[in-house]
């Protein structure tokens, strides 16, 4: 069963297509990897599956509905900039996800913070780039969600971290769930990935199980990648 | 949900625009302190200083309510927290709604202030007669009571203002919908929504003077009736209200089209 349905999707900015002819369906209970080099629409594609954007022409159904406030609630998105308040301290963006997502858990926030030592009084405006990319992906795992969206997790973070990172990815989605992490950096999540979506020039150009591919390429999916997408 | 949405912005644009509020009302007492005391030279010279700071907060309260709102809008609806603002699940409707009363409510205080501000420095006996005189003067030429004469005026000042907000908000929502020289596009398409349209309303009173000479004297005379200066400040409310939906009305049709983040 499909969570996600693109269908004939296109997107373009001055003339110039981003999204090119998309058809993809994303299953229910999956880790999928959207991979693709930078500048290849991975994101736009994020952005038209959360409402960010809206499609030049073409269709996007989340768990059958056009994206809207139905699917807002089952998507927790991990954008790969900050879009919090900076004058927020982070106890009052707790206070604010737990007011509207009915599916926020603010125990389980505040359990991952703990754990990673970041100060519930400290302001967003006091905190280092990688602590805040370290709170938003906290947020977004503390909701007990269908779909999670994380757009670049890994970017901006140190390798120590990107285990880590993993690990509360994997430790903290809800069962049942799916997740689909967008990257450029595929030897880092390869080992968690059920499915592949490889992204190329605005359009999907393979749509595989991890596993069957790596059989079938006789190589890792890292390898695959660098081939096919070889300069 | 438009509760919770409304209480964030707010606090958002409240934020800042109180500690003015205090300022303003703290100079204003001192001013008044002053005042009342016997004048020696460094009395006149703290009493032109804190006159000058009152000014200069009344002014910095209004500008910096229009500014709060438009900035709000923008960085909610189109910069970085937008990502936020557009992943809740909230319609986008309430969003917009939000933002407007948002302007409303800072504005209708902003107001008050003002309003007491100035009442705090200038309001004595001597004023109070004097002010009391002109409203019944005015009221007496507009053939009005004076209650009914300030409702009417501070309800045409508070529509000319929140019309000077929403026409900043929709030239964001429009200078938006284009792919670059964004910030550029929304001010002057803001602006051009508020000249044109108080060029508009010229243009209505002009059509309402063919039709009642009475409003046509003030096109064509020094001396302007009585009945002329009362029809022209109904048509302005009416005209203003009808700017204000319609302008409501047009930028919450366009954000339900779509929108697209930076």
């Amino acid at each position: 069963m499909e969570i996600i349905k693109c269908d004939h999707l296109y997107k373009t900015f001055d003339n110039k297509e981003i999204l090119r002819d998309v058809n993809l369906s994303i299953p229910k209970g999956k880790i999928i990897g959207l991979l693709g080099k930078n500048g290849t629409g991975k994101t736009t594609l994020i952005k038209l599956i959360n409402d960010l954007l809206t499609p030049t022409s073409g269709e996007i159904l989340v768990n059958g509905k056009k994206p809207g406030v139905e699917s807002k609630r089952i998507i927790s998105y991990l954008p790969e900039r900050t879009y919090l308040d900076k004058n927020m301290k982070v106890e009052q963006i707790l206070t604010f996800f737990e007011e509207f997502y009915d599916n926020f858990n603010k125990e389980k926030a505040i359990k991952l913070l703990k754990d990673l030592d970041l100060d519930i009084n400290l302001k967003v405006s006091k905190m280092s780039k990688g602590m805040r990319e370290k709170l938003q992906l906290i947020l977004v795992m503390s909701r007990d969600a269908e779909i999670y969206i994380l757009d670049e997790p890994l970017g901006g973070v140190d390798p120590a971290t990107r285990d880590y990172i993993l690990d509360t990815i994997l430790s903290n989605f809800n069962e049942g769930a799916s997740i689909i992490i967008s990257t450029h950096l595929i030897s880092d999540i390869e080992r968690i990935l059920d499915e592949v979506i490889f992204i190329d020039k605005g359009s999907s150009v393979l749509t595989s199980s991890a596993d069957e591919l790596r059989k079938k390429e006789q190589a890792s999916i890292d390898e695959i990648f660098r081939r096919r997408f070889k300069c | 949900m438009l509760g919770k949405l409304l209480k964030y912005d707010l606090k958002w644009c409240f934020k800042p625009l109180v500690v003015f509020y205090i300022l303003a009302i703290i100079f204003s007492i001192i001013t008044r302190m002053i005042e009342s005391v016997d004048q020696t030279l460094i009395l006149l010279i703290m009493d032109k200083i804190c006159s000058g700071v009152v000014i200069a907060m009344l002014i910095n309260i209004l500008i910096n309510c229009l500014m709060r709102n438009w900035v709000r809008f923008e960085r909610n609806i189109y910069k970085d927290e937008s990502y936020l603002t557009h992943t809740l699940p909230v319609s986008k409707n309430k969003i917009y709604l939000s933002k407007i009363l948002t302007a409303i409510i800072t504005l209708f205080v902003s107001f008050i202030i003002i309003v007491i501000c100035l009442a705090i420095v200038c309001l004595n006996d001597i004023t109070w007669y004097s002010l009391k005189l002109s409203l019944e003067q005015s009221a007496i030429f507009l053939n009005s009571s004076p209650l009914s004469l300030i409702i009417v005026l501070i309800i045409t000042i508070f529509f000319e203002f929140l019309f000077m907000i929403l026409s900043g908000i929709l030239g964001i929502v429009i200078g938006h919908r284009s792919n670059n020289m964004k910030i550029v596009k929304s001010i002057l398409i803001g602006m051009g929504i508020y000249m044109g349209l108080s060029l508009f309303s010229l243009a209505i009173i002009y059509m309402a003077g063919i039709l009642s000479p009475d409003i046509m004297s003030v096109f064509n005379n020094i001396k302007v009736s009585s009945n002329a200066i009362k029809s022209i400040m109904i048509i302005g409310i009416f005209v203003y209200a009808i700017y204000n939906l319609m302008i409501y009305f047009i930028g919450n049709a366009l954000l339900n089209k779509g929108i697209n983040v930076d």
